[in-house]
């Protein structure tokens, strides 16, 4: 049905007259003129009569036309989709309006924000509710200050709840606020529901398989939806910093590595010669160039220098665009925290050379002095019993024939409470006792040693060597493709056969040549558990002395401290929840967000664990951790939380595709609102013409300039 | 016609010269024109054996005496013009853009060529049509005669529709062998019948002169705006966009007048067009000029 915004102009049609008016006057105003020469006029008009009469008559309507179409394009007439839109006008209705307020919704362009945008919608929505109707407003994010689950017909409610809503910074999940929705209709007593989705409709988000099963109770619970799109179906660009993972090693007496940055281009264009700087506490560190083709992502390395023995915050950032959050991404460096490792020799000697834990202790703290972050203490088995194993985070079992039963049981204890224990074999293990003893702790029970002949290059059986296991461990992620080339060079002469079957949640590290398992790592409780197949002196093995021991067991260290991200998605973004172990001295620690606002965390029980939870990262930034106020050793200082990379990337989802996944609900989808009356709003305007009526009218005009100059 | 047509600038600058009729004409009178016939005149032309009937006052004696042979004189006599002036007074000849009407133009051009003719002792006469004739004034050499003439010429009115063959039908028996027709008109009437009228008149070894008066904008059409134009010879009217018509009216227009111009040329009729606002001394000079100079070469050869 054709309507129009500015029906008083429709008056300018009568304009069209002017024409004819002026063809008649013209007419009438014909100076009379006597002529001699009249048979050659008359003899020429039969030639040209025609062509003459039909050029005026062409003209004439295209005069006509060309005022006709002017007046309907200023009149700026669109189609109606008056679909099941004109029954609900007489009826009480209830309605849910969807904010999406993801952070997508912060792009910004000449008009303003899609989320003010989205505001102004949600408003108009509002005022043109009638009397007896009622609305609930929802937004995606759905926190509980940011929900108005009861329907309600208090006008003036609604939109002072509308005008106080701000936009946030998570991804979008349509799905849950659809099922908000539904439940919130569900109890409506009218019979018109109505859901009014007001997004950007970026692809992020809309989840098929919620639809697969949620487009039926879309179907039975909610008469109409109406998506508005206040993108109004632009093609976004955006450039955003999607990763960040800093790399240090601790080593050094500087904290010196790398930080890998990612850098994707959600457009079609390519970006060329794009600044990004690393900024280290507050201070500019370096600068790189990006040059991304379009629809791609680059990654590139920024070396970088910490000090260490305390924690820093960086950031990395680009110039600034359309949607602005994603162009810094923050990280945190922990350099301050000190692993404790205890290593019990099971098997010291007089030549300090030859002890068991000699190479390992040299690993982990290579200098004289502590210059390394793991603080590496030697007992023997006769010292056992002086020693608490909670004063450490590590402790390294080398070669250790048994243990007093007591020490088992509160190794056991100490691991289930967050600590770790690593299994080195050796000559005076055996494996009845590791596997009675230590089964609440192996990854996998203890078999047979197995010996391989290294001497004559005939025998078949040649010494195993490591080969990286798949897939690849963070332990073995931070090594030079050069050190990761070197593990087949690795001999293993003798090592400790598993039973296949693990005890466990468990993981290989690294593997034999044979691809038996050389590393295992098993979880147990909130503490980690792990087993080396091999010595780890010189007895079976020649891997001490290469050069790829000592950074491995740094990391593993590191790894099984939580110094290091297991996964990268374990990167904490924005409405994710930050937790860390609870210290046993500590009950609460504070926490203060990116705008300083202090928030006290108590412990709690997550899985019959104690830890802290942090729920309130509702901003990207650096968090900072205190205990007391102050700095606390068994916390990191601060924490990053960034925003999901995926909420960066703009792409359109498309009309046809969300008609699929709603399956037959009655739907209307309102690509611009801008200037518009609120009957657009309600889906009852789908296309506007005015465009085209004044592409005609020009088109118009230059005919007839045309056939007119003629 | 209400003005004078004698207009006297224009017979002070003709006055000197001389209308010459590229024929030889009958006449009684001593004039400028050679008479075809041998006579009594002054003029001596040859001598011709004599024969039984030839005067015997013509027989040269001093010859008779030199050869003893009976020779009669035969004399070359020059006679005067007798000259007809058919005056188009049809409605289309009223027609004026700018000056004076195709009408006035050409009862002046007719009462100059009247008056030079009358100068020279040759006998003018004069008919006024439009379908039929209005007026005919048989050919006089007085110099009174160009009174009446004058008198004549002032009064006429131009009405009806012109029948120019018609007319000239009428006057094919009327007039005599060897005289000069002179015909100013529009000719705005059907060409082919004129020239076949004509070619009577030649027959009869009269020689034709054509004056086509004809008004610039007649010929350049240089009408802007709608107009109604209006027949002035009767009902007939039209509504026109001039700017759309120009160019197929000026090309039917030159397409007519070059058809009139190739037929006479081809009818050895003697053809001038004259554009109404060309001053009319100039037209006329060039006129006698040309004939002039186109006399004299006849006389060449």
């Amino acid at each position: 049905m054709l309507s129009f915004l500015n029906p008083i102009l429709l008056l300018g049609i009568l304009g069209a007259s002017i024409p004819i008016i002026i063809h008649l006057i013209n007419k009438r105003k014909a100076v009379s003129h006597k002529f001699a020469a009249i048979d050659f006029l008359l003899e020429t008009n039969k030639r040209i009569s025609i062509k003459f009469k039909l050029r005026h008559l062409v003209l004439l309507i295209l005069r006509v036309c060309l005022i006709v179409f002017l007046a309907l394009s200023l009149a700026k007439p669109f189609i109606k989709n008056s679909g099941g839109g004109v029954e609900e006008k007489n009826i009480p209705t209830s309605n849910v309006i969807i904010i999406d307020d993801s952070f997508s919704m912060q792009y910004s362009d000449h008009h303003g924000s899609f989320f003010l945008s989205a505001k102004t919608a949600a408003k108009q929505i509002v005022d043109a509710l009638k009397k007896d109707d009622k609305a609930a407003v929802i937004t995606l994010s759905s926190t509980a200050f940011q929900v108005l689950q009861e329907l309600e017909d208090d006008k003036k409610h609604l939109l002072n709840f509308i005008d106080q809503s701000q936009p946030g910074f998570t991804a979008t999940h349509i799905a849950p606020a659809l099922d908000a929705a539904v439940e919130i209709l569900a109890t409506a007593k009218t019979s018109a529901k109505r859901i009014f989705l007001i997004t950007d409709m970026t692809r992020n988000g809309w989840d098929p398989h919620w639809f697969k099963s949620g487009h039926e109770k879309l179907r039975r619970h909610v008469s109409r939806i109406h998506i508005i799109d206040v993108s109004e179906g632009k093609t976004l660009k955006n450039i955003a910093i999607t990763h960040v993972e800093p790399h240090l090693n601790l080593l050094e007496r500087n904290a010196e590595g790398h930080i890998k940055v990612t850098i994707s281009n959600f457009s079609p264009v390519r970006t060329k010669d794009l600044p990004a700087s690393v900024f280290l506490d507050g201070k500019k560190l370096t600068q790189g160039f990006f040059n991304i083709e379009a629809n791609a992502s680059e990654t590139k390395e920024f070396f970088v220098t910490a000090e260490k023995g305390k924690d820093h915050l960086g950031w990395v950032e680009i110039s600034e665009d359309n949607l602005k959050g994603d162009n810094k991404r923050y990280f945190t460096i922990n350099a301050s925290h000190t692993i404790d490792t205890l290593l019990i020799d099971g098997d010291p000697r007089t030549n300090i050379y030859e002890s068991e834990t000699f190479y390992l202790e040299k690993a982990l703290n290579p200098g004289r002095e502590h210059v390394s972050s793991i603080k590496p203490s030697i007992c023997s088995i006769h010292e056992i019993n002086n020693i608490t194993f909670a004063n450490f985070n590590i402790v390294f079992l080398c070669n250790v024939e048994t243990l007093p039963p007591e020490k088992i049981q509160e190794l056991e204890n100490f691991v289930r409470e967050g600590g770790s224990v690593i299994f080195t074999l050796g000559n005076k293990v055996e494996a009845d006792y590791y596997n009675n003893a230590f089964s609440a702790l192996l990854p996998h029970r203890l078999h047979t040693i197995r010996t391989f002949s290294g001497n004559s290059p005939l025998s078949e059986e040649q010494p195993l060597h490591l080969k990286v296991a798949e897939p690849i461990h963070p332990v073995i992620r931070m090594l030079s493709e050069t050190q990761i080339d070197t593990l087949p060079l690795v001999n293993f002469y003798r090592m400790f056969y598993v039973d296949p079957t693990p005890l466990g949640s468990c993981k290989t590290v690294i593997s034999f040549s044979n691809d038996t398992p050389a590393l295992i790592e098993r979880q147990v409780g909130r503490g980690k558990s792990v087993l080396f197949t091999a010595s780890i002196d010189r007895d079976w093995t020649d891997f001490p002395v290469k050069s790829f021991f000592l950074p491995v067991m740094q990391q593993l260290c590191r790894y099984m401290t939580g110094g290091i991200p297991e996964e990268i998605s374990q990167e904490i973004l924005v409405k994710q929840s930050w937790q860390y172990p609870s210290s046993y001295d500590v009950n609460a620690i504070e926490t203060t967000n990116p705008e300083g606002t202090q928030a006290i965390v108590q412990q709690q029980l997550v899985d019959n664990e104690k830890y802290f939870e942090y729920k309130e990262t509702n901003m990207p930034g650096i968090y900072a951790v205190t205990v007391g106020e102050k700095l606390h050793p068994q916390f990191p200082a601060y924490f990053p939380v960034n925003i999901d990379a995926a909420e960066s990337n703009l792409e359109k989802i498309s009309q046809n595709e969300i008609e699929v996944y709603m399956g037959g609900t009655n739907l209307s989808i309102t690509t611009s609102h801008r200037g518009e009356e609120s009957d657009v709003l309600f889906g009852e305007a789908k296309k506007t013409l005015w465009g085209h009526f004044l592409l005609l009218t020009l088109f118009i005009l230059f005919i007839e300039s045309f056939i007119s100059r003629k | 016609m209400t003005g004078n047509p004698f207009d006297p600038v224009t017979l002070s600058k003709i006055a000197n010269m001389e209308l010459r009729a590229r024929l030889l004409v009958d006449g009684v009178l001593s004039g400028i024109h050679k008479s075809p016939y041998t006579g009594s005149c002054i003029e001596f032309l040859e001598h011709k054996e004599y024969s039984p009937g030839n005067e015997i006052k013509h027989i040269d004696w001093k010859v008779l005496a030199k050869t003893d042979k009976y020779y009669v004189k035969q004399f070359e006599e020059e006679t005067n013009l007798r000259c007809y002036l058919f005056l188009d007074t049809s409605g289309s000849m009223g027609y004026k853009s700018t000056g004076i009407s195709k009408f006035e133009y050409a009862a002046t051009l007719a009462a100059s060529l009247s008056y030079l003719l009358l100068k020279q002792s040759d006998l003018v006469g004069l008919i006024s049509f439009s379908d039929r004739v209005l007026h005919y004034i048989p050919p006089r050499s007085r110099i009174a005669h160009l009174h009446t003439l004058l008198n004549v010429l002032t009064e006429l009115k131009t009405a009806g529709k012109s029948n120019i063959s018609a007319v000239l039908n009428d006057f094919i028996e009327k007039i005599g062998r060897r005289s000069l027709i002179i015909i100013i008109s529009d000719f705005f009437d059907h060409v082919k019948e004129i020239i076949h009228q004509l070619k009577h008149f030649q027959f009869k070894k009269n020689e034709v002169i054509l004056f086509h008066i004809l008004d610039p904008y007649e010929l350049t059409f240089p009408f802007e705006t709608v107009t109604f134009f209006e027949s002035m010879e009767d009902e007939r009217h039209i509504l026109a966009d001039p700017k759309s018509m120009k160019e197929q009216y000026l090309s039917e227009m030159n397409s007519f007048l070059e058809q009139f111009k190739q037929s006479c040329l081809e009818n050895q009729i003697d053809y001038w067009l004259i554009d109404s606002s060309t001053p009319m001394d100039q037209a006329l000079i060039k006129f006698l000029a040309r004939r002039e100079s186109s006399l004299q070469s006849v006389h060449k050869t």
